[in-house]
């Protein structure tokens, strides 16, 4: 391999470990929110400590068909969104901005679901201890769901690794951009090869790690 | 605190899970609610500890009533109790001592004042020492002292107990029914004790209330019901009692020095007249009862021989030649 594609390879690497981490924190940043608050208003039976069934199905229902489009669909009909914020669709920022919007309720789910794991008894001792909502949530909640926090975390770091390939095809940058610039439009099938490499060692490494840190965690307990 | 109750009711869809009861708990007791399972235990102590509104009644607690509080007084009046329960539902995101201290941190108190109670709370259950250690390398036992120090860590007046011993072995369940009945003295707490075992009503209840169908079937002292139960729930639970495996009554609250284990070849002869008639020994007995050891009956004693070491080192050596397995022992105070 010469030093021209290795230098073309590392620099898509970088692009698409920046778009990823970026698009992880900002689609927390709305996820998990939002993931917080589809549990807790969900049925008694549920685990919701404050049931607001009409609020619950409303956000349920967005989640739903925001997860249920193909996501390549999903980046383009949000490149309004990124011109809007970024004053441009293409490049790694725009992706960013398509891509955490596109994961947020992804990150919804993985969150919610987490939480539900969560012994209710335990919930029922910290309420019959005078906590608030607040505390419950904060001090309870997310701490005792910490280890299957970070593994959803995990899943949601691999997701976005793929859905950034995807994006990098419609002008995004990073590998993805890459592979169909010099891979598919110029039968380079050596950077073919190398992007997808890069790629898979990049979920791997994503997974082991997060394995690592949530057995640690469980462990500690 | 003395605790009211005023025909509470509850109803899931159509089933009355309570359904009108009325009680006087008074302050500074430890006061039994037994029932089969699904007899609505769990129901009552939800709605008496302000964890769910009745549909009807009212709950009193002294002179406040608190079953139709506001938000904001629901938090503040809830701080003012503890509850313990049969899973122990203890933080596994937090250590034994930050278990504790979680109902002061709520409270917003200070950090050492946090510590040095905690500290206290860990030596009143005793676990000193063990505040570092993550929930699940604590035994059942120690796992429901930690709950107990956390329940009673803003000192409240009322301890709710929801089927406390219920996941325990009866060698633990009488340790921590030794510790919440020391707690109560100490602390001049109302108990609240539920629970599906005559045992734990026994061993550490004053007073009972027997539940049937949410309904309270039969209310009294704990030695009335036990000398005459009226209703058929209440002999049955009775019954079940005379099966248990181990059942020693304690007699005196001094300790025994000695524990004599009499076999079945040695219960047929009068041992114990003999060896006062020989060696002149005086035998004071501070438990008695049968015991199962590994399926085998035993007669027990927990005994202090007297009147000086002389004799009691001939009574002890006769005993011994009798076939009577004698321990040197202390009779535990079960704390
Ligand atoms: N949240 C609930 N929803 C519906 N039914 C319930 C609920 N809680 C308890 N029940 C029912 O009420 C009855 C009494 O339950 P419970 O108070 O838990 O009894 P106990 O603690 O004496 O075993 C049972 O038949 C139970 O199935
Ligand atoms: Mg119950």
């Amino acid at each position: 391999m010469n030093s021209m594609i290795f230098k073309l390879v590392a620099e898509s690497t970088l692009q698409t470990i920046e778009m990823v981490f970026w698009s992880t924190v900002f689609s927390l940043i709305m996820g998990l929110p939002l993931g917080v608050l589809l549990h807790v208003t969900d049925k008694e039976d549920q685990g919701g400590i404050i049931p607001k069934p009409v609020l619950n199905e409303i956000l349920s229902r967005i989640v739903n068909i925001l997860r249920s489009f193909p996501f390549l669909i999903l980046m383009i009909v949000l490149m309004p969104v990124a011109r809007f914020i970024l004053g441009t669709t293409i490049g790694t920022r725009a992706s960013v901005v398509s891509l955490s919007i596109a994961a947020a309720p992804f990150v919804a789910r993985v969150i919610e679901t987490s939480l539900k794991e969560v012994d209710p008894g335990v919930i029922q001792a910290a309420k019959a201890m005078g906590s608030t909502n607040w505390q419950i949530i904060v001090k309870v909640m997310l701490p005792e769901a910490l280890p299957s926090l970070v593994s959803g975390v995990t899943l949601t770091i691999i997701n976005l690794i793929g859905y950034s390939a995807m994006a990098g095809t419609i002008g995004g940058g990073g590998l993805g951009d890459l592979a169909i610039r010099y891979g598919y439009q110029r039968f380079r099938s050596d950077v073919m090869l190398a992007a997808v490499i890069v790629i898979i060692v990049l979920v791997e490494v994503v997974q082991f790690v997060g394995n690592k840190l949530s057995s640690r965690l469980l462990a500690k307990r | 605190m003395q605790i009211r109750l005023e025909n509470l009711k509850r109803d899931y869809g159509s089933l009355h899970a309570v359904d009108g009861v009325s009680l006087n708990i008074p302050s500074n007791t430890v006061y039994g609610i037994i029932g089969r399972s699904g007899a609505g235990k769990s129901t009552l102590v939800r709605l008496v500890s302000m964890l769910e509104r009745p549909d009807e009644g009212e709950v009193w607690y002294g002179d406040k009533r608190v079953d139709n509080l506001s938000k904001k007084e629901l938090i503040e009046e809830r701080r003012k109790i503890g509850m313990i329960f049969q899973n122990f539902n203890l933080f596994s995101s937090r250590t034994a001592a930050e278990n504790i201290a979680y109902p002061m941190e709520i409270c917003r108190k200070p950090k050492d004042w946090i510590k040095t109670r905690t500290e206290e709370l860990l030596a009143l259950v005793g676990l000193e020492g063990r505040g570092n250690a993550a929930v699940s390398t604590l035994s059942g036992g120690q796992k429901q002292r930690i709950a107990i120090a956390r329940a009673l860590a803003c000192e409240p007046s009322i301890l709710f107990c929801d089927e406390a011993t219920s996941a325990l072995d009866p060698q633990t369940t009488r340790s921590i029914l030794a510790l919440i009945k020391e707690i109560q003295k100490k602390m001049n707490l109302t108990v609240v004790m539920i629970t599906h075992q005559m045992e734990v009503v026994r061993d550490a209840c004053d007073r009972v209330a027997v539940l049937e169908n949410g309904k309270v079937v039969e209310e009294g002292l704990v030695s009335d019901i036990f000398a005459s139960p009226k209703s058929a729930v209440t002999k049955d639970f009775l019954s079940n009692l005379t099966n248990v495996k181990d059942s020693i009554v304690k007699l005196s609250d001094k300790t025994g020095h000695y524990t004599l284990r009499f076999s079945s070849s040695t219960t047929s002869e009068p041992i114990i007249s003999r060896v006062t008639k020989e060696t002149g020994a005086l035998f004071n007995i501070v438990a008695a009862g049968v015991q199962y050891i590994e399926d085998k009956k035993y007669g027990v004693m927990v005994l202090d021989i007297g009147p000086d070491g002389e004799t009691e080192k001939k009574a002890v050596e006769m005993l011994k030649r009798s076939g009577v397995t004698v321990e040197r022992t202390v009779l535990e105070e079960e704390a």
